[in-house]
């Protein structure tokens, strides 16, 4: 049995964790949710965004907290042209997971051109900064990353349920046709969520730079987890990705604390396993 | 071919061209496999990568593990990967919601289950599986040419079992439950039965793959063996060259695999990969049906030949054709009678609380033309549902012939003779009209062969007027052309009762005319009827009893001119006052 | 306000219409009955251009808006109760509301109407935060109708508001349509209930079969055998 410290210091790393997937999962959701689209680019957006830090931030100098205020803009209206792509050829749920896979592969290889497929590490005076709080640590851009990901959640919560734009974009997706009819413009909000959820791309991107070495094939490595925690926290429901992240993020280091860490995949894909036979009405 | 495939070792090539040929034939292997399954049917799987890994670690562990000789670990590799498939389908496929994305997320999901059991189990443990010492058959010169002709073995039986699979009855069904699986389940298609099979056979081909592909590669790791690549690639590929032809697969894995291996070594590779995406986005957004999808949209080199002139009907003006044309069920009975088909005892039916049969008694009388009416949310429709097997009852019976039809599948119902027609038509939109309805003739309750049922479907499009029409598909005609096509699905299925739901609605007076006389002509050809219908004037025409439902309920009972003047059935359809 | 004329509508495998001429003038509730299947629902759905009008005109206030879209109908006023409700069942009783005051000009009375659609159906008060595909299904009809006035409209589209209700609902559902009517809004009212609706209606049209078979003062129709006819057919 592992010590206690141990236990908490993997109670710590998993919550953390949890950010990151809640962040990757918003978007995602989002998209998905709302949008009727399972937007797969979103992986390699998230990477782009990453590379694009890298850059900004190891090599032309720039504060990695401020590269956001850079790519995020950029990123809307990427998700916007996206959206708008998706809506003038009628990509419906199924083969929006194939082009945007297809869009994906480009991405990568733009990834593989321009910064090669060796591994890139973004050295910053951040990396190594944490805070001791009795016999644990916390590392500082990962607590700032769970307090991103947790304000974003909260705001398109809040967005989605108090202002006119989110209950219009809400009734859209339940019935365009009478929604339309009282004066909604559904392909209108559609444009601008497809923009937000690129934009969460570019802020999650920001902090994978931060915390992760990269390689262009990471864009593959979060897929399977990441659809598991917006399943299981729900489409649509922006609060969703964060709670079951962070509830599938423990479970992983949990799980890695008192068995081998290669058990921790189990039991994330085995919940949603289970959703998906048991309550496949919930999606 | 295959032998001059085979043959190449013989021109004692260099080694790398013989592992890039193995290559190309190992993903036209896989990519096939796939599509047996999640091309035909439309369930598209993303844990191609479980299969092909099962069979994988099986062929390792066998050889390494215990010493079995490398040729006998390939049968045990496919085997497994079989029993893995069809063990998880026995479960997803009973769940109706399991369709498209889901159950592409939920075969995701199963590889990587899979990939960390293995991962931490005495399977691999997490070093990997070296095959190096496992002694390679010396069936050729070389090893790699071993190898390389085990691939293009394993290659060609995948594309033989593709191609034999999408001419059978197996394929139809397959096709049929990749556009409309309710409507197939009703048409007579073992759905689930299908749909296992073919993913057994799907996953059996591609562990075999893979346990050929352990030996190529020597090295069995987990990250590489169920990485998501694998998966994605199959996709792309069967996409590329087009999912619903059996050659399809095999020219877009060529395509991708020259591609992405062809420019070996920096800054090509990444173009070539750059390429593949770029296709794959504009064949799904311009050629949704893949390269194939361009050529003809009949199944090539394999359609039944047309019977010749002599044997066909001509359609005399009225679209009627020749007695010859009546099947077995069609010699008895030419008017109504008094002996009960069909008899519903106690039916009922609720959703979320809302009773929409409310317990319902009658019967179908052999040979006649019985009415249902009652007004919108009556519960005609669920009755329907209910009866051809798509509900089941809550409570209640309904049998024919004396046999309980409450708990039967969809399927065995339609094999019993009940047939129905759908009130906003549903064929099948990417099968043509004669595929359409050969489906019915071979599926339903008259199981005919291929070629027979063809010959059938024929004919029935004449009586209903589309003759010529035989080759479009649906999504060309107008509504009361698919009115007619959906009867013609019905009647070819030599049914001895037909529900057909609504077919005047939407239909102007000279096509309701049209449709009328049809309907009197099935009757006289043997054939019982449930007449659905809003439009009174015609049922008071046409039927010889009729029945009416309100708030779940039967109401009425009788002879059409009386049910009509019965005040409860005004007062149903008009409102009080005119009682 | 309304006027129709020569509409040929048509599209997948809905009913479709012929040749439809229609009017609704200020102030007045018409009422269009016949058979189901005849196309009264295509009818209104064209008229909120959901569906793509073929051939005619369709104007209102003397505009054109045949190829208008759902939102520009919207703001010129025109507010639909639709078949079925079609409510959003995910979303509250007082969102639902929300939604019906989504265009410009009525947002800005928002809490106005929402105190005039709570003071007839109290009951929507008492449910404000309740899930609307919870409510029964009589309520849900009153919150479609409560969803349309938020709207402030000038002309209603009523369809089917007695389909899969009890008897005394429809009684009610019916006084709420004409309250809405004595307060000056001009009413489209597509029923199958034939009888109900000419009760209130002060002109009507009977459609079968997709065509206009026979209009005038419900008085009048109700001594032809048209409508009966229509129903139930010739024999009756």
């Amino acid at each position: 049995m592992p010590s206690l410290t141990l236990l908490g210091q993997s109670l710590v790393s998993g919550l953390f964790i949890g950010g990151l997937y809640g962040l990757l999962g918003l978007g995602l959701g989002l998209s998905w949710g709302l949008l009727r689209l399972i937007n797969l680019s979103h992986f390699a957006l998230v990477l782009l965004g990453a590379y694009l830090t890298y850059q900004l931030a190891g090599t032309a100098g720039m504060n990695p907290f401020l590269t956001p205020l850079l790519i995020v803009p950029g990123f809307f209206l990427l998700g916007v042209v996206l959206q708008w792509a998706f809506d003038f050829f009628r990509v419906n749920e199924f083969s929006s997971l194939l082009v945007t896979f297809g869009i994906t592969v480009v991405i990568e290889s733009v990834i593989q051109w321009v910064w090669t497929a060796d591994f890139r590490r973004l050295e910053t005076p951040y990396a190594t900064l944490s805070v001791r709080a009795g016999p644990l640590f916390l590392p500082v851009t990962e607590m700032v990353m769970l307090l991103v990901a947790t304000a974003l959640s909260l705001l398109t919560w809040a967005w989605l349920r108090f202002t006119w734009v989110g209950k219009g974009m809400r009734a859209s997706v339940e019935d365009p046709d009478i929604a339309a009819a009282f004066g909604v413009s559904p392909r209108r909000l559609a444009l601008l969520l497809s923009g937000v959820g690129a934009a969460y791309a570019g802020v999650a991107g920001t902090f994978v730079a931060l915390v992760y070495t990269l390689a262009p094939s990471q864009i593959y490595g979060w897929i399977g987890v990441v659809f598991a925690v917006v399943i299981l926290g729900g489409l649509g429901n922006p609060l969703g990705p964060l709670v079951a992240g962070i509830g599938i993020g423990i479970s992983e280091s949990l799980t890695m604390a008192v068995a081998e860490p290669s058990w921790a995949p189990l039991v994330s894909f085995t919940l949603l396993i289970l959703v998906l036979v048991l309550r496949p009405d919930r999606i | 071919m295959g032998l001059a495939l085979a043959a190449i070792p013989a021109l004692r090539p260099p080694a790398f061209v013989e592992s890039f040929l193995y290559l190309v034939f190992h993903w036209i292997a896989l990519a096939t496999s796939w599509t047996i399954l999640s091309g035909f049917s439309g369930y598209f799987s993303f844990g191609h990568g479980a299969f092909f890994g099962a069979g994988m670690y099986t062929a390792a562990t066998l050889a390494v593990t215990f010493g079995v000789p490398f040729l006998w670990t390939l049968p045990a590799a496919g085997v497994v990967a079989a029993l893995l498939g069809v063990g998880i389908g026995a479960v997803v496929f009973r769940v109706r919601r399991l369709r498209g994305e889901l159950f592409a997320l939920l075969t995701l999901a199963v590889t990587f289950v899979l990939a960390t059991i293995v991962l931490n189990t005495r399977i691999d443990g997490g070093p990997g599986v070296f095959l190096a010492a496992v002694a390679i058959p010396r069936i050729f010169a070389s090893a790699a040419s071993t190898i390389y002709v085990m691939g293009v073995a394993v290659a060609l039986a995948a594309v033989g079992a593709a191609w034999i699979v999408q001419g059978a009855r197996l394929g139809r069904g397959l096709f049929a439950i990749a556009d409309d699986e309710d409507v197939a389940e009703v048409l007579g298609v073992p759905t689930y039965r299908f749909k296992l099979v073919a993913f057994g056979l799907s996953c059996f081909l591609a562990g075999v793959v893979g346990g050929i592909h352990a030996i190529f590669v020597t090295y069995v790791t987990v990250a590489e063996t169920f990485s998501i690549t694998v998966p994605l690639y199959v996709v792309l590929m069967s996409v590329l060259g087009g999912a619903r032809h059996w050659l399809g697969p095999a020219v877009g894995a060529t395509f991708v695999t020259v591609l992405t291996y062809a420019f070996v070594g920096g800054e090509w590779a990444v173009v070539g990969r750059a390429v593949v995406g770029l296709t794959l986005i504009a064949v799904i957004l311009f050629l949704p049906q893949g390269l194939f999808g361009l050529i003809g949209r009949r199944r090539p080199g394999r359609s039944v030949p047309a019977p010749p002139a002599g044997e066909r009907t001509v359609a005399a003006g009225s679209g009627l054709l020749s007695e010859a044309a009546t099947d077995g069920s069609a010699t008895a009975q030419r008017g109504p009678t008094s002996r009960p088909l069909v008899r519903c005892e106690g039916v009922r039916k609720a959703f979320h609380g809302v009773q929409a049969l409310a317990g319902v008694d009658f019967e179908i009388r052999e040979g006649e033309i019985l009415g249902l009416v009652g007004p919108n949310g009556s519960g005609k429709s669920t009755l329907v549902n209910v009866i051809s097997g798509y509900y089941r009852p809550d409570a209640g019976r309904i049998l024919l012939d004396g046999r309980d039809l409450a708990h039967q599948p969809g399927h065995r119902i339609a094999g019993l003779g009940i047939a129905r027609t759908y009130q906003i038509p549903r064929p099948f939109p990417r099968l043509t009209l004669l595929d359409n309805v050969t489906l019915a003739g071979m599926f339903g309750g008259a199981a005919l062969d291929g070629g027979q049922a063809e010959r059938e479907a024929r004919r029935w499009l004449d009586f209903v007027g589309l003759a010529d029409r035989a080759s479009a598909l649906p999504t060309e005609l107008n509504l009361h052309q698919r009115k007619f096509l959906e009867l013609a699905r019905a009647l070819a299925s030599g049914p001895r009762l037909v529900l057909l739901d609504e077919v005047l609605s939407g239909l102007t007076p000279a096509e309701i005319g049209e449709a009328l006389a049809l309907v009197r002509e099935i009757r006289r050809r043997g054939a019982t009827i449930l007449f659905i219908e809003h439009i009174m004037r015609a049922v008071v025409d046409l039927t010889d009893r009729v029945v009416v439902l309100n708030h779940g309920q039967l109401i009425a009972e009788g002879r059409p001119r009386d049910v009509i003047r019965q005040p409860e059935v005004v007062a149903a359809y008009l409102g009080k006052a005119y009682a | 306000m309304l006027e129709a004329d020569g509409l040929h509508v048509g599209y997948g495998d809905a009913p479709a219409l012929w040749d439809i001429s229609l009017t609704v003038g200020d102030g007045e509730l018409v009422a269009v009955v016949g058979p189901n299947g005849a196309g009264k629902t295509t009818l209104i759905n064209a008229i909120a251009r959901l569906l793509p009008i073929r051939r005619g005109r369709l104007r209102l206030d003397g505009v054109d808006v045949t190829r208008a879209t759902p939102q520009e109908v919207c703001q010129r006023g025109v507010a639909i109760i639709p078949e079925g409700r079609r409510l959003f069942g995910g979303m509250t009783v007082e969102e639902n509301l929300e939604i019906g005051c989504y265009r410009r000009a009525a947002r800005r009375a928002r809490s106005e109407s929402l105190d005039r659609v709570y003071a007839v159906f109290p009951i929507l008060r008492e449910r404000h935060r309740q899930l609307a595909g919870s409510l029964s299904g009589g309520q849900q009809q009153m919150l479609a109708i409560g969803r349309a006035l938020m709207a402030r409209p000038r002309l209603l589209l009523v369809d089917e508001p007695s389909l899969g209700l009890a008897p005394a609902v429809v009684d009610q559902v019916f006084e709420v349509v004409q309250a809405i009517h004595r307060d000056g809004v001009s009413i489209l009212l597509i029923e199958q209930n034939a009888a109900k609706a000419l009760e209130i209606a002060g002109r009507a049209y009977v459609l079968e079969g997709g065509r206009v078979v026979s209009e005038g003062r419900p008085g009048e129709l109700l001594t032809q055998s048209h409508i009966r006819e229509a129903y139930l057919g010739g024999g009756a």
